[in-house]
């Protein structure tokens, strides 16, 4: 007869609800880029440019994680690099990690580690960590796509990708989360305001710049040609980022739940800003959808750097703050130079820009002590309870006005970087494919001149000339 | 009077419709039409098969103009429309025999 023995299935240092929640959030915020921005972004450009719209979001997810399996991980939170020869808080001691990949079984079955100011070990593996990290490394090229669309080669769209992702998101998420100086010095950045989203919006505003306007034509009929997929795209958004800011405390304990709660009340009340703004103060005076739609992504945009920083009336100011001054931005600011003479085809530097620069500062203003980040420590580490506990404060809260200053610098940083690596990595793709845009004619077209395929094609029209190669029918 | 019909390629439409509002032609009516002339039409493919489409987007625009601007109206819309390249469509002129206007009851030329 067998011995009773209790086995686990899994090591002593994994904790299976940190690890399930873990794997959770970053499905959930695999699913903002697939399917949320295809649909998102198809269902808001012409019909003729939708194939390409979808092909660059799923293409773009795709090259990511090759990039990210084979350095990209390592270069954003892996070891420090010691470029130059710089030591321990050195800006260039830990700019950028080591290049180096993580296909092997020990690469991704180990327990997770990271260059960040973790207290407690992470209770999950490197597979848990590297893939949840990964899907915020996706999603920040594919939101800036929106501001190239109807215009980008393709062929330049797919070498720039991972260019952009191994020299500018690396460095800025090493910088910022992995340890690095700003880290060091106290910046804080909950899910990305920063890197993704200040960082999108620049890096796409810069890069529309660089390639050039839409056809004269499309930015005159530039109307969405499905707004049902729109409400899919911007539905599966708000709800995927449950994910993208409850996941971020690593363990699946009350930072989360609060920073999931305060994401939503900040969302729905940036909502409601941009509806009541656009109901009052437009010519129009009527509320509108796609309004609305921009009102939710200025409230998630601008609660992820201090989601679960603020308590639930800070959330509340985010969400209206950051709505109500992009929507300022949006109907005026737009107008100005360099803003009415770049065409940032979605309004990228908007909601995402403006809006992550914005919440980034909000942290310094009305981050709440009584927050707990557990499980972590910092810069400005207030011991709580048993010292376990990082919270940040705000100006507000009695904090002073160093946590806005540092969360200034890191952005001077993030937009300076950002812009620069953008161009520089552009302009060598252009050398590389002979230009970054599709010739005119191509682009009065569209899906079709590029891609041989149409988003509805019609049966009546069509004739089948050849067989599957495979001869399966 | 006559009905000028024109099938041009898509994005002329605005250059087209700008050079008659210049010339004082007080409506058009628009369809969206697929055809072919001696101009390819294209392929797609999907799923490995390849789908050959004689048929090609264009637009279709009809106007009435009185007879004495005909001409006028046919040589602005070919003038503005041509690109050189095979596939700029045709334009076509049919006699009218009468025209009323639904509101009014004025029929002729007065309904143009």
């Amino acid at each position: 007869m067998l011995a009773a023995v209790t086995t686990i299935p899994y090591p002593s240092w994994l904790n299976t609800g940190d690890n399930t929640w873990q794997l959770t959030s970053a499905t959930f915020v695999g699913l903002m880029s697939l399917p949320a921005l295809a649909v998102l972004y198809g269902g808001l450009v012409q019909r003729k440019w939708v194939i390409n719209t979808m092909l660059m979001i799923f293409s773009g997810f795709s090259a990511v994680l090759v990039v990210w399996m084979l350095w990209g991980y390592n270069l954003g939170f892996g070891p420090a690099a010691d470029l130059f020869g710089a030591q321990g808080t050195g800006f260039f001691a830990n700019m950028w990690g080591h290049f180096h990949p993580i296909v092997t079984h020990f690469g991704e079955q180990n327990q997770a580690v990271s260059g960040a100011n973790t207290l407690i070990p992470f209770h999950f593996p490197t597979a848990t960590l590297a893939y949840f990290q990964f899907v915020f490394a996706a999603i920040t090229p594919l939101l800036f796509c929106g501001s190239i669309l109807g215009r980008m080669k393709f062929k330049a769209w797919i070498i720039f990708v991972p260019l952009w992702t191994t020299f500018v998101y690396t460095i800025d998420a090493k910088l910022l989360w992995g340890g690095g100086f700003f880290a060091a010095k106290g910046a804080v950045d909950y899910s990305g305001g920063y890197v993704i989203h200040l960082s999108a919006g620049i890096s796409g505003f810069v890069a529309a710049a660089i390639i050039g306007p839409r056809l004269l034509r499309d930015r005159r009929h530039g109307v969405p040609n499905n707004l049902l997929l729109v409400a899919v795209g911007a539905g599966i958004l708000w709800l995927g980022w449950n994910g993208f800011n409850g996941g971020d405390p690593y363990y699946a304990g009350i930072d989360a739940a609060s920073a999931v709660l305060n994401t939503n009340v900040a969302t729905a009340v940036g909502l409601l800003t941009w509806m009541l703004m656009d109901w009052w103060f437009t010519k129009q005076k009527k509320p509108t959808f796609l309004g609305a739609i921009n009102g939710m992504i200025c409230g998630l945009v601008g609660i992820t750097p201090s989601a679960g920083w603020v308590d639930g009336y800070g959330a509340i100011l985010v969400g209206l703050i950051c709505s109500a001054v992009v929507w300022v931005a949006w109907n005026y600011l737009s107008k100005l130079r360099p803003f009415s003479k770049v065409d940032d085809a979605l309004g990228v530097i908007y909601t995402h820009g403006i809006a992550g620069f914005l919440g980034g500062l909000l942290v310094g203003l009305l981050a709440d002590p009584g927050m707990i980040q557990y499980g972590v420590s910092g810069k400005n580490y207030t011991a709580i309870g048993n010292g376990e506990g990082f919270a940040v404060d705000g100006y507000f809260y009695g904090g002073g006005m160093h946590q806005l200053w540092e969360q200034f610098l890191a952005a001077v940083w993030i937009i300076c970087w950002s812009a620069f690596g953008t161009a520089v990595l552009l302009y060598i793709v252009k050398f590389l494919c002979r230009g970054l845009r599709e010739p005119d004619e191509v682009l009065e077209i569209g899906d079709l001149a590029i891609h041989d395929e149409e988003v509805y094609p019609q049966e009546t029209f069509a004739e089948r000339v050849s067989a599957m190669s495979s001869g399966g029918e | 009077m006559k009905l000028v019909v024109a099938v041009l390629k898509p994005f002329k439409l605005d250059d087209v419709k700008e050079v008659l509002k210049n010339l004082g032609v007080q409506g058009m009516t628009l369809t969206e039409a697929q055809g072919f002339g001696r101009q390819r039409g294209h392929t797609e493919v999907y799923r490995g098969a390849e789908y050959e489409v004689d048929f090609v987007p264009k637009i279709r625009i009809e106007v009435l103009v009185d007879d004495s601007q005909t001409d006028e109206v046919v040589d602005a819309i070919i003038s503005t429309a041509a690109t050189g390249k095979i596939g700029d469509g045709k334009v076509w002129v049919i006699p009218v025999e009468t025209v009323v206007r639904v509101r009014t009851g004025e029929r002729g030329a007065d309904a143009l």
